[in-house]
């Protein structure tokens, strides 16, 4: 077998990591050392040469040992111009990153200005000038600050993954290793910050001796507050795939809202015990390698979609280099009004359910807090879009920090969709996975999830926690007898059992339907959920919209009455308000390109509203049925025909008409109003496609002359499409 | 030479439907820039969207998506990756996400195993789609004949919709159906996933008509043909849709059917009777195209019918005159034999070569069985009806020169029942 490393390393890459990396053990030998050393004993903190390194900080490494060494690594940067350090306040260039003392730049500038700001020296670059550094006093060395060591790649930087003494007392760690834009295929790209850096997934075992000090590495959020940090901070936004050159965004920096909750997770992991916990790291990333090194025998290969294929597959999916719309574009107030206005973008608060949240707040609580902890059951219902699911997660959420807050007692949670199982039973298999994390069949699982919750026997070696499940889409479990049902809310009343149910299903009479032993078992235990109001719709949509100047205040209202009035649905309201933002967004942009290409002028200046216009072509869109619309399109005989079928209808007050006799009204009709006459299979093949369009409803056209035919709207709306007819004005006659 | 080209030119613009449906790009107010701007912005802004393409068949729908997708994957190279369904196809749930996995590892070269298990095949979609999301890539699903989508739990559309209201990816789902009311067969905790935007497909109107004739039969100056010919062939088409009797053909045409694709239909069977030496298009060559695209096929295959088929089928009007609703052969026999009784006409058949017409006409679908429950009953005595109605056989039974008069007598006149 190869090295470790080699095979990690893609021969391609420019990196020169391969070659010159800081002494790391031959990974063959730190494994076999593993196995005969009695223990390595892992640290979560380690107080090493005068500084604190935990694991998850981010270090400067050395590159190597004999690298021409600044044996002063200056912690503060030098001013560019007086090249002193001065304690008095200095101004980055935002291109060069070069540091200027305020007082030194000419004109010298009171006070750091307000946004970017470029120095002199660049902007004369730009322009085309040659420039002459200033430079310093002879006998004064240029220094270089460890950021600008890294930045050409004079130094590393990497996040600490595990810290640990090996028995002969020297320190290590497991670093994760971040490049700068030039060591990827793709190379700096014009929309790279001067700071940036990407996180790798190459990993290796290095010696505590090559870290230099801290630096820090932050996402897009914190790096946009930190301010006053120095110069040690850096700016990462995604990871880099070193084995496909692929680009991809840092997971946790997708899910802004739920930063706090991913520090929480990490907490979590490290408090159980770090010891195993690594161990088990190692394991994958040998597995890993494994893989790897099988790889080139396609056989051995798994297929993406498979159940272990997955963890390695995905890897491959990434871009190769970043697309530019992504960095450079700067959101309008319609734009960043439609961003908060997504589905996806989870408010940070739940407006309007309070009520709710402590009721179900007050379930969980009681449930678990109590010392036998007895099961029960909660049965939840609502329309559609009223925020069940998410208040449900929401309070789990906050009982979450209580619980690492050491104020409750820990409990599992367990979520299951029942529209996404791809058959009631399998319900048993996806908790079963869910609290052991093994993979059975459905029918051991059920066997097993019998024995644990009515018996009280153990998954694992722990003590068995209390577990809330939530089952959202409760109607789509109803089978024939209903025995899935039956186990989920028997469950809870064993005594043993500790697990509490959560049903979330639309209908109200949904524990009726159930037989009578199932009902009783699931109790009284119900919460509504409403259709919000206006108001609530209101509040919902503005605590979105705060701070962004977009929307007219009348057109928010108007927007949440009429959805009220409808259907109380939040997600609709939503949806409705983005719609009218996206055609306000449409009209600008027309605007903008036509006046750009005709008359260069500028743009009309002035706030551009979301007004009612967009909110009523919106509101429009979402009620209004569009057949009126394709009648008044449709062609001539289908016209004919509509009206035809309505005069019949007045005619004989019957709905359904054979295709016979309607088609001698239509003929008679046409001949008395001297239109040429149509033939059989043209008014058939008419018929079809109304029928098609659901504008009528009609039988097969095979039937031919038997087929039966009828209006699938009010013949009101027929008559309103086609009164004022240009073409055929004789039409109103018979409507 | 020069009008064989301009031929093959012709006929290769009516068959690109990219290029048929480009007349229409430019305006503001159309579909397609409407759904370019929707989907492009989707992209940009890294969301996602739901819409629905509405419109009676020929309207152009799927032609639009192909448009805007090919031009999209120019625009954003690597980014887009198109997920097709056809719900004639997949509208099972399982299969339709096995599919969905299936088009997806081809398209980021993953191998595919066919025996994963469904469950294991929407657990892949989900992480495809949060791990393109991160990687800013996007997923447009095409499903087409969205409505047969709706039938069953509509497992599919909740997922597809409830991952992109969950999950940081990036997608569009694209439906498009013909049917007007698709939105309202869905279930209502889809239909709230659902984003509720629709863009209505309209057959052309009189004015849009004329931009896409003049948009297909202009000759480009371009191309590499005799200038002076490519003038004279579009002063004739300028001529020719000028012309009043080129509208009323038009006209006709189109109060039938006024889609695009019938009118490309129309304009390619026009453009086939090319006046070979001129190289031009004549206003014969229109007419006879509007002969050939005006076919009554019930007519038509009474064309062929034989004497004594006339005559079981006029017995089998005469039956159902009246009032007699259910009838076999056996019982048109009997009307045949009377009518052979009273007028002593010279078609006098054997019972077996009757049947054997009544077989032939029920090949020709002239008349059908009832149902098709009874299929052990020998053929005689199953119940059948007519399909023609008494004016069509009427104007058959006048079209065909063979016809004896009695026929036609028999048929209208209420003193021969």
């Amino acid at each position: 077998m190869k090295s470790k490393r080699s095979l990690l390393e893609p021969e391609k890459t420019p990196s020169k990591r391969s070659s010159v990396a800081p002494a790391t053990p031959n990974p063959s030998e730190t494994r076999k050392k593993r196995r005969n050393a009695k223990k390595r004993s892992y640290y979560k903190k380690l107080a090493y040469d005068g500084g604190v390194f935990e694991v998850g900080d981010d270090v400067y490494v050395k590159r190597r040992d004999d690298a021409e060494s600044d044996e002063d690594d200056p912690e503060a940067e030098e001013c560019r111009i007086c090249f002193e350090i001065g304690s008095s306040i200095m101004i980055e260039c935002d291109d060069c990153l070069g540091g200027f003392h305020l007082r030194c730049l000419k004109p010298p500038l009171r006070k750091v200005p307000e946004g970017d700001w470029i120095c002199e020296f660049c902007k004369a670059r730009k322009l085309g000038k040659k420039v002459k550094l200033p430079r310093p006093s002879d006998g004064k060395k240029l220094r270089r600050t460890a950021r600008e060591k890294l930045l050409s790649s004079d130094l590393w930087a990497a996040r600490i993954e595990s810290l640990w003494k090996e028995p002969d007392g020297t320190y290590w760690l497991k670093c994760r290793w971040y490049v700068i834009p030039e060591e990827t295929t793709a190379g700096r790209q014009p929309h790279n910050l001067r700071r940036e850096l990407y996180l790798t997934n190459h990993f290796s075992d290095i010696e505590m001796e090559s870290v230099v000090r801290h630096c820090y590495v932050m996402n897009p959020r914190e790096f946009a507050e930190a301010n006053n940090e120095g110069d040690d901070v850096f700016y990462c936004e995604y990871e880099y795939d070193v084995r496909w050159h692929s680009f991809k965004r840092l997971a946790e920096v997708a899910d802004t809202d739920n930063d706090e909750e991913a520090g929480n997770d990490e907490d979590w992991k490290y408090s159980n015990d770090s010891d195993c916990d690594s161990e088990d790291d190692s394991d994958f990333d040998d597995d890993i390698v494994g893989k790897f090194s099988c790889h080139d025998t396609p056989t051995h290969e798994l297929a993406a979609n498979s159940r272990r294929g997955r963890i390695f597959g995905l890897h491959k999916i990434g871009l190769k280099k970043i697309p530019e719309h992504v960095r450079l574009h700067k959101p309008t107030d319609l734009e960043r009004a439609k961003s908060m206005l997504l589905l996806t973008a989870l408010p940070k608060t739940l407006p309007c359910r309070t009520k709710e949240m402590e009721e179900i707040t007050l379930f969980i609580k009681g449930a678990i807090c109590e010392d036998h902890c007895l099961g029960r059951c909660l049965y939840i219902h609502g329309v559609p879009g009223t925020g069940k699911t998410m208040t449900v997660l929401t309070v789990l959420k906050n009982l979450r920090t209580e619980v690492d807050a050491g104020k409750m007692r820990p409990y599992c949670f367990v979520e299951v969709n029942g529209l996404k199982l791809s058959s009631p039973e399998n319900i048993y298999r996806v908790i079963y996975e869910a609290l052991s994390g093994h993979r059975v069949g459905w029918k051991k699982a059920l066997n097993i999830l019998n024995e644990l919750f009515s018996e009280g026997t153990k998954i694992g070696k722990e003590e068995n926690r209390p577990c809330v499940l939530l089952i959202d889409e409760l109607d789509l479990l109803l089978t024939r007898n209903q025995s899935v049902l039956y186990n989920i809310f028997d469950w809870p009343t064993k005594p043993d059992s500790k697990l509490i149910v959560i049903g979330i299903a639309n209908t109200m009479d949904l524990p009726e339907k159930f037989l009578p032993r199932i009902s009783s078992r699931m109790g009284i235990q119900r919460l509504c959920f409403g259709p919000y109001n206006y108001q609530q719709l209101q509040e919902i949509i503005e605590s979105r919209l705060k701070g962004i100047d977009a929307f007219e205040e009348q057109a928010i209202e108007f927007a949440s009455r009429k959805v009220a009035a409808m259907s109380g649905d939040a997600r609709r309201a939503l949806e409705i308000c983005r719609r009218a933002a996206e055609a306000a967004d449409y009209r600008l942009k027309q605007l903008a390109k036509s006046s750009k290409s005709n008359l260069r002028q500028s743009l009309p200046q002035g706030k551009h509203l979301v007004g009612m216009n967009d909110i009523e072509a919106a509101v429009h869109d979402v009620f209004q049925a569009p057949h009126i619309q394709i009648m008044k399109t449709s062609s001539r005989l289908s016209k004919i025909m509509l009206a035809a079928m309505v005069h019949e209808l007045y005619r004989s007050g019957l709905c359904e008409v054979t295709f016979e006799k309607l088609a001698t009204i239509i003929r008679s009709l046409c001949s008395s109003n001297r239109e040429l006459q149509p033939g059989w299979d043209d008014l058939l093949k008419v018929g079809c496609k109304l029928g098609e369009c659901r504008i009528i409803l009609s039988e097969e056209g095979a039937k031919h002359r038997l087929q039966r035919m009828q209006l699938n709207f009010p013949s009101d709306d027929v008559a309103f499409a086609l009164k004022a007819c240009p073409e055929i004005p004789w039409l109103s006659k018979y409507l | 030479m020069a009008s064989e080209k301009a031929l093959d030119c012709l006929r290769r613009r009516l068959c690109d439907s990219s290029f048929v449906y480009s007349a229409f790009k430019s305006t503001p107010a159309g579909n397609y820039s409407k759904l370019k701007f929707l989907i492009s912005n989707t992209i940009t802004e890294a969301c996602n969207n739901s819409v629905l393409l509405l419109g009676p068949r020929g309207c152009g729908k799927g032609a639009v998506v192909d448009m805007i997708l090919e031009e999209l994957k120019d625009e954003f190279p690597e980014i887009i990756s198109v997920v097709r369904l056809n719900g004639l196809l997949h509208s099972d749930d399982n299969f339709a996400v096995k599919e969905i996995a299936r088009q997806l590892c081809m398209e980021h070269k993953l191998l595919f195993s066919k025996m994963a298990s469904s469950d294991d095949n929407s657990q892949f979609m989900i992480d495809m789609l949060r791990e393109c999301g991160l990687a800013h890539k996007m997923i447009i699903f095409v499903l087409e004949e969205f409505d047969l989508f709706t039938q069953g739990k509509q497992r599919l559309l909740y997922s597809l919709l409830d991952a992109m209201q969950t999950l940081t990816s990036q997608s569009v789902v694209i439906g498009i159906s013909c049917r007007l009311d698709a939105d309202q067969l869905l279930e209502k905790r889809v239909r709230s996933r659902f984003s509720h935007r629709k863009l209505l497909f309209t057959p052309l109107s009189t004015e849009d008509m004329q931009r896409l004739l003049e948009h297909l039969l202009y000759l480009p100056k371009n191309l590499s043909l005799p200038s002076k010919y490519v003038k004279e062939f579009n002063s004739n088409v300028n001529n020719i849709l000028g012309d009043k009797k080129f509208k009323e053909i038009l006209d006709v045409l189109s109060s039938v059917d006024n889609t695009i694709s019938n009118i490309c239909r129309f304009l390619y069977h026009a453009i086939s009777w090319m006046h070979f030496e001129s190289g031009l298009l004549t206003l014969d060559g229109f007419k006879n195209a509007l002969s050939c695209m005006q076919r009554q096929p019930m007519l038509d295959k009474l064309q062929g019918a034989s004497i004594l088929e006339f005559y079981i089928l006029v017995c089998m009007n005469r039956l159902g005159s009246r009032e007699q609703n259910s009838f076999n052969f056996n019982s048109i026999m009997k009307e045949y034999k009377a009518i052979q009784d009273a007028y002593k006409t010279s078609d006098n058949y054997s019972w077996s070569v009757c049947l054997r017409a009544f077989e032939h006409l029920i090949e020709r679908e002239l008349i059908s069985f009832l149902d098709n429950r009874m299929r052990s009953l020998s053929i005689e005595y199953r119940p059948v009806r007519l399909l023609l109605s008494s004016q069509e056989l009427h104007q058959g039974l006048k079209s065909n020169s063979f016809c004896p008069a009695i026929l036609l007598k028999l048929l209208n006149h209420e003193s021969y029942r």
